[in-house]
């Protein structure tokens, strides 16, 4: 980094960089309306489905006897794996000091406090009684792994709402200063409550640099609980294809592989509509697809090491599971996943052709499409083949498939992730103002000068 | 070649199976008139009831109150027409050979046992007159004491007389139950003497709840008409043992039997996490009287 001297080129391109990142604040046209009217009106489905579920109970569903967990623990699987990717990028790779990463922070927080949200609603969906929630605090055990991942759910959304909110209190205070009319007023009361008198000293800046770097540690082995808890749900049974002692990190890894999809996705999102091609540039989308790529190579790791060493073994309830995902049932789904959202993007991506915004885009919406089918693959064919056979019930309790309004409250999900990220776009820059100015080269001291008009 | 007799097979096996499940059950014609070699008397009656009740009454029901079994096809009630149709040799070839879910009772009773049940059968048959008639039941009254020291529940019962006086019941068994979860355990049987009274002596190794209460059920046998008598709880039990379904020594347990170990490394790294955030909090509420200096 490269200090600029001259106070009249700092000046000018520090209003340059405001601008931009401010477009997405600013813009207002017929898309944005159009899209909050998709949004809002799925998810609106999506709660009417859940209304519906509430009424009449988890009947509605397609889960019964044997296959209690069904789409709903899935997806909880799926978000709280995307949700991994905000410790990842916007805490690891910043106490290593890799630059490239810092423009992304953003985004892969945005991605994290969405996800674990949605995860947290999604565990309330699976119940037929939400307002038994309570019983959870009120009876929960401390040796249950519920109890540990309900707690350290809560844990995980604090931590990245403030690891959100840290960073933007200095841009909070530059929005507060520099931005006029063309904001609306409840917008500007906002950021004046939220940047705390920010005014950009330098106790200031010292209190905020610990501030964060106590978050960043904090949220390692919190980010690393969570997901490893979530695992032992499966993993502390004696199911076959959940009873692994591989779970944790094989979960672990699979997150990091769907979170980091999102995150491009995303970033390829903003740099098209929010014009911000100078920003996410060719090389962020370059150095993401390298870290997909390593990602992905430790999943399969762990994919082999999952179906390999039981598959040589194939232990009698074991074998059944393994056969039935591997040539079964689910044959298809299996293989579509693993060479399709797996094998495919890694050779793919090792060239750079494909590692281009573009590209690397449509492998990420395969590979997040993947991501959540193969959490399908994990939860459901196990609980199809219990260990006592399954005898005098209904032939639809032998198997499971979704109904519909699963399928419209798992919609929801999305479109209410999709909502919250949405909304943190249109009240906040995506990417760290200040961080990224003084990236360029641009002193402390003029963020907090109020522009010339 | 082998085909064909494989199909044959199908065949005749789809068509003995369609038989079996849908068809007229016919008896042969040199069976239906064989002549019942018992007579009909109140003695063989009786003898055929007991049979019936121990054997057949699980899916035909009591003769009369159409409470059979509800399976296709229904098995008829003792005292309908579809029954009593029969001739004595077609219900005996019946009950030897069986149908369906109707077994075969050849090997299970003696020649002699299936007449007598053929006895049993005409006694509600409209051609015969019954030998076996019941009465209707007396109506009588209860009630009972527990005595917790001396160990004993005292019973009395009375019933009114054909003049409508209450008079005591004499010579009549009284059965004793416990309340148990699932229903009433039965745990003796006490006749009255002449004052319509009668003593139960409770054994002393009774188990009650976890504290010992016992509740017990009073009730009067067949052909009495009479409240149970339901007795609150009495402490003559012995306390219930609550076996720990759980040991101390696995992971997963209760709270009440967690390992020190576990609790702790939870309540340490919750409430680990959360002083932190706590703490930054707490700076993040500085950085606010920060912006004077
Ligand atoms: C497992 C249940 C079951 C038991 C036990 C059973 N029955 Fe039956 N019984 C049936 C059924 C079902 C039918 C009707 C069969 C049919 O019509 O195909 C039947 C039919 C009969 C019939 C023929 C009625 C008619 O339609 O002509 C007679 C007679 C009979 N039972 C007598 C007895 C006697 C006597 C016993 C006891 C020794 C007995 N059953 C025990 C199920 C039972």
């Amino acid at each position: 980094m490269n200090k600029i001297e001259s106070p009249e080129e700092s000046r000018k391109l520090l209003n340059k960089i405001v601008f931009d990142l401010t477009r997405s604040i600013v813009k207002k046209d017929e898309l944005t309306r159009f899209w909050f009217f998709i949004l809002i009106m799925f998810s609106a489905v999506g709660l009417w489905g859940w209304g519906i579920q509430i009424d009449k109970g988890l009947g509605v569903t397609g889960m019964r006897d044997y296959v209690s967990w069904g789409m709903y623990i899935a997806n909880f699987v799926f978000f709280v794996a995307v949700s991994l990717i905000g410790f990842l990028i916007s805490s690891t790779l910043h106490l290593l000091n890799i630059s490239w990463s810092k423009p992304i922070s953003r985004v892969a927080e945005q991605v994290a406090i969405a996800g674990v949200a949605l995860a947290g609603i999604i565990i309330v969906n699976d119940m037929g009684h939400p307002d038994r929630l309570l019983n959870v605090f009120i009876h929960g055990r401390f040796a249950s792994p519920i109890v540990w991942d309900v707690s350290v759910v809560m844990t995980y959304l604090t931590i990245s709402v403030l690891l959100f909110y840290l960073p933007l209190i200095p841009d909070l205070a530059i929005l507060r200063d520099r931005m006029g009319d063309e904001v609306p007023k409840w917008k500007m009361k906002i950021y004046s409550i939220l940047a705390l008198g920010w005014n950009g000293n330098a106790k200031q800046y010292k209190t905020i640099y610990h501030a964060m770097r106590v978050l960043m540690i904090l949220i390692i082995p919190v980010g690393l609980s969570i997901h490893t808890v979530t695992s032992w749900l499966f993993a502390a049974t004696l199911r076959a294809g959940w009873d692994s002692t591989i779970m944790g990190p094989y979960f672990v890894a699979g997150a990091f592989v769907a979170g980091s999809a999102a995150v491009v996705m995303l970033m390829y999102a903003y740099r098209l509509r929010y014009g911000l091609k100078e920003y996410f540039e060719d090389i962020h989308f370059d150095q993401m697809g390298k870290l997909l790529v390593f990602v992905s190579l430790l999943y399969l790791y762990f994919n082999v090491n999952e179906f390999l060493v039981p598959g040589y073994k194939m232990k009698a309830a074991e074998g059944v599971h393994l056969l039935n995902i591997f040539v079964g049932r689910y044959a298809l789904m299996f293989w579509s996943v693993q060479i399709l959202g797996l094998i495919l993007p890694i050779i793919l991506m090792l060239f750079r052709f494909f590692r281009k915004p573009l590209p690397l885009t449509v492998i990420s919406v395969v590979v997040l499409i993947g991501a959540w089918f193969k959490r399908y693959i994990i939860v459901i064919p196990t609980l199809e083949h219990p260990f006592l056979p399954i005898q005098n019930v209904p032939a639809e309790f032998h198997h499971y498939s979704p109904t519909g309004i699963e399928i419209m409250i798992t919609l929801f999900s999305f479109t209410a992730a999709l909502l919250i990220i949405t909304i943190l776009a249109k009240l906040f820059p995506v990417i760290t103002i200040w961080e990224y100015a003084e990236e360029k080269g641009i002193d402390k001291k003029y963020f907090s000068e109020q522009p010339k008009s | 070649m082998i085909k064909k007799i494989n199909l044959l097979i199908v065949v005749v096996l789809f068509f003995s199976v369609q038989q079996g499940i849908s068809q007229e059950w016919l008896v042969p014609a040199d069976k239906q008139n064989v002549k019942n070699p018992l007579e009909y008397n109140l003695e063989n009656v009786k003898k055929g009831k007991e049979i019936f009740m121990r054997e057949c009454k699980s899916c035909h029901g009591e003769p009369g109150k159409n409470n059979a079994l509800a399976l296709t096809p229904a098995p008829p009630d003792v005292a309908s027409t579809t029954m009593q149709k029969n001739s004595e040799g077609a219900m005996f070839y019946k009950i030897t050979t069986g149908k369906g879910i109707m077994p075969s009772f050849k090997a299970t009773l003696s020649e002699d046992e299936r007449w007598l049940l053929v006895n049993y059968f005409m006694n509600f048959n409209p051609k015969k007159s019954p030998v076996l008639v019941v009465a209707p039941p007396v109506k009588a009254t209860l009630s009972a004491q527990v005595d917790a020291d001396k160990k004993l529940v005292t019973v009395f019962a009375e019933f009114k007389n054909k003049k409508g006086e209450e008079e005591k019941l004499t010579e009549t068994p009284v059965n004793i139950c416990i309340e148990r979860a699932f229903g009433n355990l039965p745990v003796g049987q006490v006749i009255t003497n002449e004052n319509g009274a009668a003593d139960f002596k409770i054994p002393n190794n009774l188990i009650g709840d976890e504290e010992g209460f016992v509740t017990f059920v009073v009730s009067l046998g067949e052909g009495f008409e009479a409240k149970k008598v339901v007795l609150d709880k009495a402490k003559v039990g012995t306390p219930k043992e609550t076996p720990k379904l759980i040991r101390k020594g696995v992971i997963w347990s209760t709270n009440d039997n967690i390992p020190m170990w576990m609790l702790l490394s939870y309540l340490g790294a919750i409430g680990g996490a959360w002083i932190t955030i706590g703490y930054v909090v707490f700076q993040i509420m500085r950085i606010k009287g920060m912006s004077k200096g």
